[in-house]
């Protein structure tokens, strides 16, 4: 029930993960740790990582020529 | 008093009185230091912004000095002393030890700071943050830092002593829970970075205080100043990045019901931190014409990365832990259904999302890249440090803490949380704000533009210096982004003032449980 001034956390508590009902199939075995979503991110983060770090080593080579 | 408990309506927590109070106290002081630190950020903006170029020189480097130290030192400190209240006391159900000299603790706290304050602005302290000696301020500037510092490492202690008193009276089972793991490995990183600062403002003070004959009490090494206080200055960040992600798997199982991955590998990678991050300060020595490149190479790659490494496992973990929480609530479509599919209006849950992303997208990245010895030579000194450290500290850092004020409000000050529509959108107009900021910062210190620089036309100086015409847009462009940041800030400090004062009194919700 929304309530107004009272973030949704508080007035609906989401269920943890030690709530998960069984007949969701994950109660025996744990939680699943399929993430999918979250893979592509992390490869998003890597992309933009290597992108920075290059051209940071690219504008070095500007300011501090060698031979 | 000492011996009363609550049971919160809503999480069926034990609160134990004091504890409230203490973290109510907190909570007000870091606000208030958020306030004053926030105008002088304006007014320091509205300085760097050439266009406006609003204080004269000797008052912009005094207001530099006020937002450095009120941002930095008070409001992180003040809020993560609330959290280790929080943390210990409140997530363990348990009494807080000692709650007496937790009082003292906050005065000592509090007077340190007025100090500090009034000392700096005065204008007898206008040494920047990192007061490198040979500039001097006055001794009782480095006083009051002392006595904030004592103050803090007693609350610091008091944690410990708190999760001592909780094993033994038993109010919890098994390990203790992940977000109060996270809060003690803050809490350890903040002996260590307490005891640097002891170490270097403690003869400091003494430095300060001259003879009649103009000599100094004690000499001081400026190189071994340096080195010392970065054990104090970097650190006391690391305390805050322990806390953010402790608050980012606090915020994540409060609003989506996030799931812990793998328990040893979270609390693994706290203890890296714990281990690595005072040996990573070395970075901001990297241009330190004292120091070898030995020392400085050893400190910022092997062992910079294995601190580094804890932030990743997190920023992967906790956003993994939301998906998986969200999948399981059944929003299983394609890659991201349970991404759209959150709960965007809540203030909680957006200032948890773009405190990750700000932090791990811009300040990680960046931080890592100056890190690099040879990288760090372009970059020291420029815009490009303030633009990296606004990422991590104010948009991971201070974001998060505001997400979880809108828990606080009615968790601790049980009021309904004022003005809700603007407490809604408040999380996207800062993070929003302080991204370009930060990236406009980046760019300009790409171009050249220093730091802590009051006037880069360098007016009337014996040499002309020309920066890329662009440079002018780009500063434009960052005050605009700070100016936005800077309404998403005031909003906060506007919405959690009227709540905690004036704010409806909350009544326990029917959705709510124990």
């Amino acid at each position: 029930m929304a309530m107004h001034g009272v973030p949704q956390g508080i007035t609906k508590l989401p269920p943890q993960a030690y709530d998960i009902p069984a007949e969701s199939g994950h109660a025996e075995k744990g939680p699943s740790h399929h993430a999918p979503g979250t893979l592509v991110l992390v490869f998003v983060f890597l992309a933009a990582f290597i992108v920075y770090y290059f051209v940071n080593w690219k504008l070095l080579s500007f300011v501090w020529k060698i031979g | 008093m000492n011996g009363a408990f609550r049971i919160c309506p809503i999480t069926g927590l034990k609160v134990h009185a004091q504890a409230d109070a203490l973290i109510k106290a907190n909570a007000v002081a870091a606000t208030v230091s958020l306030l004053i630190g926030g105008i002088a950020a304006v007014l320091v903006l509205l300085t760097r912004w050439q266009a406006v170029h609003l204080l004269p020189a000797e008052l912009f480097y005094r207001i530099l000095t006020v937002h450095g130290m009120s941002m930095l030192i008070f409001f992180i400190l003040f809020f993560e002393m609330a959290v280790l209240y929080f943390a210990s006391a409140v997530l363990l159900g348990s009494r807080v030890a000692a709650p007496r000299l937790a009082w003292t603790a906050f005065v000592l706290m509090v007077a340190g700071a007025v100090l500090v304050e009034v000392i700096m602005w005065m204008g007898k302290a206008d040494v920047l943050f990192t007061s490198y000696v040979p500039l001097q301020a006055h001794p009782l500037y480095y006083l009051g830092i002392i006595f904030f510092a004592v103050g803090a490492l007693i609350v610091t202690l008091l944690f410990f002593a708190t999760l001592v008193v909780a094993k033994r009276e038993k109010t919890y089972q098994g390990s203790v829970p992940l977000v109060t793991f996270g809060a003690a490995t803050a809490a350890i990183i903040a002996v260590i970075t307490l005891a640097h600062g002891a170490a270097i403002y403690i003869p400091t003070f003494l430095w300060s205080i001259t003879r009649a004959d103009g000599s100094h009490l004690l000499n001081i090494d400026p190189q071994m100043y340096r080195l010392v206080w970065w054990g104090l200055g970097h650190s006391s960040q690391q305390i805050n990045v322990a806390a953010m992600v402790s608050i980012w798997y606090l915020l994540g199982a409060l609003t989506v019901g996030s799931v812990v991955l793998n328990e040893k590998i979270s609390r693994g990678a706290f203890v890296l931190y714990v281990l690595f991050i005072s040996m990573a300060s070395a970075h901001h020595l990297l241009v330190d014409p004292g120091m070898g490149p030995g020392w400085k190479i050893w400190n910022t790659s092997y062992a910079m990365y294995l601190a580094v490494l804890a932030s990743m496992v997190h920023g992967f973990t906790v956003p993994a832990g939301i998906e998986i929480g969200q999948r399981l609530k059944g929003y299983t479509k394609g890659l991201f259904e349970w991404l759209r599919r959150a709960p965007w209006g809540d203030p909680g849950f957006s200032a948890l999302i773009f405190s990750i992303v700000v932090f791990g997208f811009v300040g990680g990245i960046t931080g890592v890249t100056f890190g690099t010895e040879q990288i760090n030579i372009i970059a020291h000194n420029t815009l490009r440090i303030p633009g990296h450290f606004h990422s991590t500290v104010v948009s991971g850092t201070a974001l998060a803490f505001m997400g979880l004020t809108y828990y606080l409000i009615p968790l601790i000050f049980r009021k309904q949380v004022a003005f809700w529509p603007l407490a809604r959108i408040q999380p996207y107009l800062f993070a929003i704000g302080m991204l370009i900021f930060s990236m406009a910062m980046t760019f300009a210190g790409s171009f050249g533009v220093p730091r802590r620089h009051w006037d880069i036309t360098f007016a009337q100086a014996p040499f002309d210096v020309q920066f890329n015409p662009s440079v002018d847009l780009i500063i434009g462009v960052m005050a605009v982004g700070g100016i936005i940041a800077a309404m998403g800030g005031a909003f906060y400090i506007v919405i959690t003032v009227w709540s905690v004062f004036f704010g409806k009194p909350l009544e326990a919700p029917a959705g709510g449980r124990a």
